[in-house]
């Protein structure tokens, strides 16, 4: 979208709202990368709704109930990395990701049906259930690799991705870069080479750019590390803990 | 209104749309899919071929198609099944699903077992339940089949020919991702529950 184009969107979202008609903004496909005019996070229709919404935690644990299933009631998803660990990813980032998958800007089939409006709801149900994972309390054993290489992950991660996942990979919500510090290995594994093939299409080409020499090597040893990367003590839940919001 | 113009307006009616012109209850018994299905949709006439009564329509229609396209070929879809299908236009398939999906639904061939099989645990903690719906009965999707009362073997062959990509069509890509998460004995397990679900 061009810039006028956007602002005019944002402007026409904003009078809805103001003038108290019903949210408008559907699931719309827009490119992939490595498409001419592809652009990372370009926004728009229903993410930039759901952004500009004020969350219902409430509301946002009865839609995770759904979500629950395969990620876990406390959020961890399972350790061989078949599903994510949500719990403390960024706000911005699960309202960009739930938006893309629904939009059909990002391919994950398993996850789809569970991503559409007929589930799980329009752009304020993205706002609550988003606020509601954004709060959940970390896993304190995430799915790591075999150790061994831990040096050359750190080398190699100190001298490329800090830039956009930060020192220890806390991520960052204002530039929806993903908190990827305490995540499954596995996980981490399947979508940084879907990334580094493009066959992730909501990717960020700098990423695809940065990581376009890596071995295989360099990958796994990367990868370990970041998945041993602890989020902050604060965020992380106790061994053994369970959700009370399920129980 | 005088009777050449109803019968007038009805004639254009049917001819305008061929859709509503095909009757999917004569296709399924000319086509023979009551020789192997059952008369009631719901009675194969051996262990390992599917029921197919009150199953949901948008599921069916993708399966024929596909089988027609040589995008399904597992099992004795391929031999049996695909022979039939290529001689079936596609309206016709639009009304065989249609008419099937308007069955009343196919349930357990024997009363339920005990209520604490291990399949039953399983089937929640391997996350079947989330996209085809409490005891197999309410799929997330319309598009994504009903299973519980489903035949046994029938439901273990298509797990194990979906976790080893031998069947691949659909929204099994869907599927196969989380088919690493069960052995064949819990497929077994699985298929046992399901197939005594009401």
């Amino acid at each position: 979208m061009t810039t006028l184009t956007r602002s005019l969107a944002i402007a026409a979202a904003a009078t809805l709202l103001a003038g108290g008609a019903t949210l408008a903004a559907e699931p719309t496909k827009g490119k992939s990368v490595g498409e001419a005019g592809y652009q990372w996070n370009a926004g728009g229709g229903e993410e930039d709704e759901a952004l500009s919404l004020k969350p219902d935690l409430k509301n946002g644990r009865d839609v995770y109930e759904v979500c629950s299933a395969c990620h876990q009631m406390e959020g961890w998803g399972l350790v061989d990395g078949t599903f994510p660990q949500l719990a403390g990813q960024h706000y911005r980032v699960i309202i960009k990701q739930l938006s893309d998958i629904r939009a059909g800007n990002r391919d994950n089939p398993t996850m789809y049906p569970f991503a559409l409006p007929s589930q799980i709801g329009g752009s304020q149900a993205l706002a609550d259930v988003a606020g509601y994972i954004q709060g959940l309390k970390m896993n304190p054993e995430p799915g790591h690799g075999d150790g061994k290489d831990l040096a050359l992950g750190k080398k190699l991660y100190d001298d490329n991705c800090t830039r956009c996942h930060g020192a220890v990979g806390e991520g960052n919500n204002d530039k929806f870069f993903p908190r990827i510090q305490g995540q499954h290995y596995a996980y981490l594994l399947r979508q940084y080479e879907w990334i580094k093939a493009g066959k992730r299409r909501n990717a960020n080409p700098e990423m695809i750019a940065q990581i376009k020499n890596f071995s295989e090597r360099d990958t796994r040893a990367v990868l370990d590390y970041v998945s041993r990367l602890s989020p902050p003590k604060e965020l992380i839940a106790p061994k053994g803990w369970k959700n009370p919001d399920f129980q | 209104m005088h009777k050449t113009t109803v019968l007038a307006v009805a004639l254009a009616l049917a001819t305008a749309s061929p859709a509503l012109a095909a009757d999917g209850k004569a296709l399924f018994a000319d086509k023979g899919c009551t020789a192997c299905h059952g008369e009631d949709a719901k009675t194969p006439i051996q262990e390992g071929y599917p029921k197919l009564a009150g199953q949901n329509a948008d599921y069916v229609f993708q399966q024929l198609t596909d089988i027609k396209a040589g995008k399904r070929a597992n099992g004795a879809v391929a031999e049996v099944m695909k022979p039939i299908l290529d001689d079936t236009a596609e309206a016709d398939l639009r009304a065989l699903a249609d008419y099937i999906g308007g069955l009343p639904r196919f349930t357990p061939a024997t009363a339920a077992g005990p209520a604490d099989k291990p399949g039953k645990q399983l089937y929640l903690t391997k996350t079947c339940i989330a996209c085809h719906g409490k005891e197999g009965g309410k799929p997330v999707l319309k598009s994504y089949p009903a299973i519980g009362g489903q035949d046994r073997a029938y439901i273990a062959q298509q797990m194990k020919d979906i976790k080893s990509a031998a069947r691949a069509n659909g929204a099994t890509n869907a599927m196969q991702p989380v088919m690493h998460l069960v052995t064949e004995p819990e497929i077994d397990a699985i298929a046992e529950y399901l197939s005594n679900v009401k």
